[in-house]
């Protein structure tokens, strides 16, 4: 982002119940914020953006981006501008001489104000409806291109999330994940969570499946399946090349980076899919398991400390955690009779996976320091396939709520899934790449 | 150094290049498995059907051979051993009710239970391997135990490799 400076009045005081909904994680310096319960059992916030000030056309266009992003946000309503006695023009974008109890009228929660200086600045700010409080906003310099009304939107929309709930990761991040060109051709795509910059990085005859970045973002791991044979699929999406590497005992199950670059990978080693850990040469160095069931879907956390991975060593498949510094291992999924699909936070402090529910899948979170468990996703359908955000708050994952296989995304704590833009065929297999950097 | 000498040590410089640039190409991933299979005979044909005839079916999460799978897979072995040029490629399905992940390691192991079969009743293992497709690819499209039951299976697919 371009020549934006801050001024945001020190600690701002969010109103809201959003600590109390949306707790901040342990250990994460995220700003502190002071709360005001609106209403028992409200889950959502209102949003709405005033008319622009100044601008024109430029202003309707960035005003329609913000609101496509934030409508992508779980825990954000956009509240119809209809709605508001007197229209949702403001005197001042600066908040002087606004008149908040319109907007409070219309169960507007937080305003978005827009003031543009010319075509290629402008100032966006956020307040607090119920007392008409200044929360924080920024300047923008926009460039002159569409791609850069884009960009401010989504550099706005980060520093909106940052503000609020102090994690802006999911407007800078990247996701891989599989698109199915027809029958027995998947690919994968990557893109913006609000499915910008939307590109195949494969094409590849037979199936793509269980993408994972490196943690440098540089590039993507994949199992690929052929008419006879699995391959570990390694994508540069660099020099965009693609390399099959095949192991003995022919299978590949969902490979994932650890933390120094080595690859944790289920392979077969004699009777069961195991877990190995694989060194920088892709070669194998060590099992990380020690079951003689089938164990895969290794889920690593960002110290390199903790795996989560799916077991069928009681059984039936549960999900279990090993602290890979001490080697002790322990089930972490309580309930239900299958459960798969781990995705641990990269903070080491949650884990998600599926668990087989009736004629589908759920997604359930599993504190692992209290044992807490949370429902976090509701079909219907079935939702499988979790995926932590870096910054540890969102999670991504498929649903076939309504029909095709489509990629979601909901919170740590649940919330209203939205469904996140992958253009025309199946999606599935969300994997969330390194959050780029200011 | 004479002018010939000169020459070829040109030639290996640019052969070494050409190696390692081709070393370092994408390796794009493509079929063309079918280019290393020869044109079976007529009996190689039938035995290659007798083979592939005869799907074996799972119980639900379970990689276990039923007293009926067992049977089927005594009758292929000896074609197979009848005909060492054949190669089987056991492949392991799934029903669509577990995800993705795990049903790949379910279907390598019901691949894997029918070739360890095989291989107890004498078949080469260099004329056997396993591929597990999860539930990718269902014989039978829909939802049930009806379906389920169809989906949940080992197949044998033949080929005739050039060794």
């Amino acid at each position: 982002m371009n020549g934006k400076y801050a001024f945001a009045r020190g600690l701002f005081p969010i109103f809201l119940f959003l600590t109390l909904l949306f707790p901040l994680p342990r250990g994460v310096g995220a700003a502190p914020l002071s709360v005001q319960v609106v209403g028992a059992g409200e889950s959502r916030v209102n949003l709405l953006q005033a008319d622009p000030v100044g601008g024109s056309a430029r202003a309707s266009a960035l005003r329609k981006a913000v609101n496509d992003n934030l409508n992508l946000i779980p825990f954000i309503r956009l509240v119809n501008p209809a709605g508001v006695p007197g229209g949702a023009g403001v005197a001042s974008a600066a908040g002087e001489g606004v008149d908040f109890k319109r907007f409070a009228l219309a169960q507007v929660h937080l305003l978005i104000t827009a003031s543009w200086q010319g075509a290629s600045q402008v100032e966006l700010r956020c307040f607090s409806v119920a007392d008409g409080r200044f929360m924080f906003g920024n300047r923008y310099a926009v460039g002159a291109g569409e791609k850069d009304l884009l960009d401010t939107a989504d550099a706005f929309c980060a520093d909106f999330l940052e503000a609020v709930i102090g994690r802006g990761d999911f407007f800078r991040s990247v996701m891989a994940f599989v698109k199915s060109d027809g029958a027995m051709k998947k690919d994968i795509w990557s893109m913006k969570p609000n499915g910008r910059n939307l590109t195949r990085m494969t094409n590849l005859k037979g199936e793509a499946l269980s993408p994972a970045w490196s943690p440098d973002g540089r590039r993507i791991l994949f199992t690929h399946i052929d008419k006879r044979s699995h391959g570990l699929g390694v994508c540069d999406t660099v020099s965009r090349t693609v390399q099959r590497i095949k192991f003995p005992g022919n299978t590949v199950i969902g490979p994932t980076y650890m933390p120094d670059g080595r690859v944790a990978v289920g392979l077969t080693d004699g009777r069961n899919p195991s877990i190995f850990l694989l060194g920088h040469n892709l070669q194998k160095e060590r099992r990380l398991d020690e079951s003689s069931a089938i164990d895969v879907s290794p889920s690593v956390d960002a110290s390199g400390s903790l795996m989560a991975f799916t077991s069928g060593r009681l059984g039936s498949p549960q999900v279990f955690l090993k602290d890979l510094r001490t080697g002790s291992v322990r089930r972490i999924s309580l309930s239900g009779s299958y459960n798969t699909d781990p995705s641990i936070s990269p903070d080491g402090s949650l884990a998600a996976y599926a668990r087989q529910e009736g004629g589908g899948h759920r997604i359930y979170v599993h504190d692992l320091v209290t044992g807490a468990e949370r429902q976090v996703s509701f079909g219907p359908g079935s939702d499988e396939k979790p995926a932590f955000a870096p910054d540890s708050y969102f999670i991504a994952f498929m649903s076939t709520r309504a029909g095709a296989r489509q990629l979601y995304v909901t919170t740590r704590n649940g919330g209203d899934a939205k469904r996140l833009p992958t253009g025309p065929g199946d999606a599935s297999f969300p994997a969330w790449g390194p959050a780029s950097r200011r | 150094m004479n002018k010939i000498s000169a020459i070829r040590l040109l030639c290996l410089i640019l052969a070494l290049t050409l190696g390692i640039a081709a070393g370092c190409a994408k390796k794009e991933v493509g079929g063309g498995d079918e280019d290393d299979e020869l044109a079976m005979t007529e009996s190689e044909r039938q035995a290659a059907a007798n083979i592939s005839n005869g799907i074996i079916y799972f119980e639900y999460d379970r990689f276990d051979l039923a007293a009926q799978s067992k049977d089927t897979l005594s009758r292929k072995a000896p074609v197979l051993k009848q005909f060492p040029q054949l190669r089987v490629t056991v492949e392991g399905h799934c029903d669509e009710r577990g995800t993705e992940e795990y049903n790949l390691a379910l279907g390598e192991r019901r691949a894997r239970a029918a070739y360890e079969f095989l291989l107890n009743l004498g078949v080469p293992a260099s004329q056997m391997e396993t591929v597990s497709f999860g539930k990718l690819h269902p014989a039978v499209s829909g939802s049930g135990e009806a379906v389920w039951s169809k989906n949940r299976r080992d197949e044998f697919k033949v080929a005739k490799p050039r060794y």
